[in-house]
Order: structure tokens, then sequence, then C-alpha cells
């Protein structure tokens, strides 16, 4: 069932830089996880993401980008489902 | 008498140090300077007292403190947030015990909505 979603993380783990990938549902639940990215954030990426969609509610969702000196967490919505990307900074 | 007005007239000036660089950030629409806790210090443009922006920013600095110990360990704090929208984004740092908020159109092409301005 969850085939398509894992051609996905497959396909963004291929990504250069990329060193883990998360996908939750609008609960905070995790359907996926791959690399660095730990089961248990999910709920605070949710969390996050919903946050930052309060600043301007009216607009569709941003894309949340959290950076260290060498790493980046990069947060985005798609409908109920939102997605990070965990990455090593270039 | 002078013992009290001293750190007035530094905190003013230090508050005008602030204004005249968040002033001359470029394409900045907007500005807030926060203390940790949330109170406004400084803020223009857009984003002029606008204390509902200080506290979603607040709270998302707070939540951003407990994601993911693993790949990001406690050694490392997050130096930077960035929120991105069509055509503006928002930035957040932390400095000095306070929080700056830059609201900033973005001047790309329009052929890549959504992208992250690193």
């Amino acid at each position: 069932m969850e085939k398509e979603l894992d051609r996905v993380i497959e396909e963004i783990m291929a990504t250069p830089n990329v060193n883990g990938c998360l996908v939750a549902d609008h609960q905070g639940l995790c359907l996926a996880s791959k690399g660095t990215a730990h089961v248990d954030s999910a709920g605070m990426i949710v969390a996050i993401s919903e946050q930052a969609c309060k600043i301007q509610p009216n607009l569709k969702p941003p894309t949340v980008c959290l950076e260290t000196d060498t790493k980046q967490c990069l947060i985005q919505r798609h409908g109920t489902i939102t997605g990070a990307i965990f990455k090593q900074k270039s | 008498m002078t013992l009290i007005s001293v750190p007035v007239v530094l905190s003013e000036n230090l508050c005008l140090v602030d204004c005249a660089i968040m002033d001359k950030v470029p394409d900045q629409i907007g500005y807030l300077v926060l203390t940790e806790d949330g109170a406004v210090l400084e803020s223009g443009g857009e984003l002029e007292n606008d204390e509902r922006v200080a506290t979603i920013v607040t709270d998302l600095i707070s939540l951003s403190n407990k994601v993911d110990p693993v790949a990001f360990t406690p050694t490392e704090q997050f130096k930077k947030i960035s929120i991105t929208y069509d055509d503006h984004w928002f930035l957040i740092c932390m400095s000095n015990k306070k929080i700056y908020v830059v609201k900033r159109n973005i001047s790309v092409p329009a052929s890549e909505p959504n992208s992250v301005i690193v």
C-alpha cells in the first residue's frame, strides 16, 4: 500500500547531501521515515509546520527551513501531509 | 539621577542601532526585534506592532529546540529559521538574547515558487 510513498522517500534519499527524510500526517503520526530522521520527531515537525502556517493562514503553507552551522531541516506541508528533509549543508 | 539615566540612554541608543541595521536589510518590508520571551522591542514596516506574529515566532523557536535529538544533537542549536512563501519570506535569527525577525520580498524569477533561499 505504501509502495508509492517508499519510492518517493528513496528518491529523496538519493538526492545529494540528504541524510534523513520523514513524512507525517496532520495528527503528527509518522507515515514513513528514513536516515537520521527519527520517528519520534514527527509530532514536533507537524507542530512546527502548523505554527508557521498561522503567520499567514490565508496563503498556502510555507516552507520552513531550520538551520545549524552544518545542517538544514526543511519542512513543507501539502494538504494533510507534512514532509521533512534533513540535509547536510553543501 | 545620572545613575538611572545612563542605562536608559544606552538602551535607547542600542535600539536605534537595531533600527538602523534592520532598515538596511535588502528587500525588507517589515521587521521585529523581540526579547527572548516574545515582547516587542522594536518593529517597523508591515510587522509594526505585530504582536500576533511575535507570539507565533517565539512559539516556533521553542518548538524548534525540541526537533530530533538524533539528527541534531543538543550542542547543535539552530541559528536561523526561514519561512518561505511564494513571493516573500520571514527570516528569524537570535543574537544577544534578542530575536530578530525580518519579512523580505523575494526578488527571484517566479519560475521557482516556494524555493528556500539559503
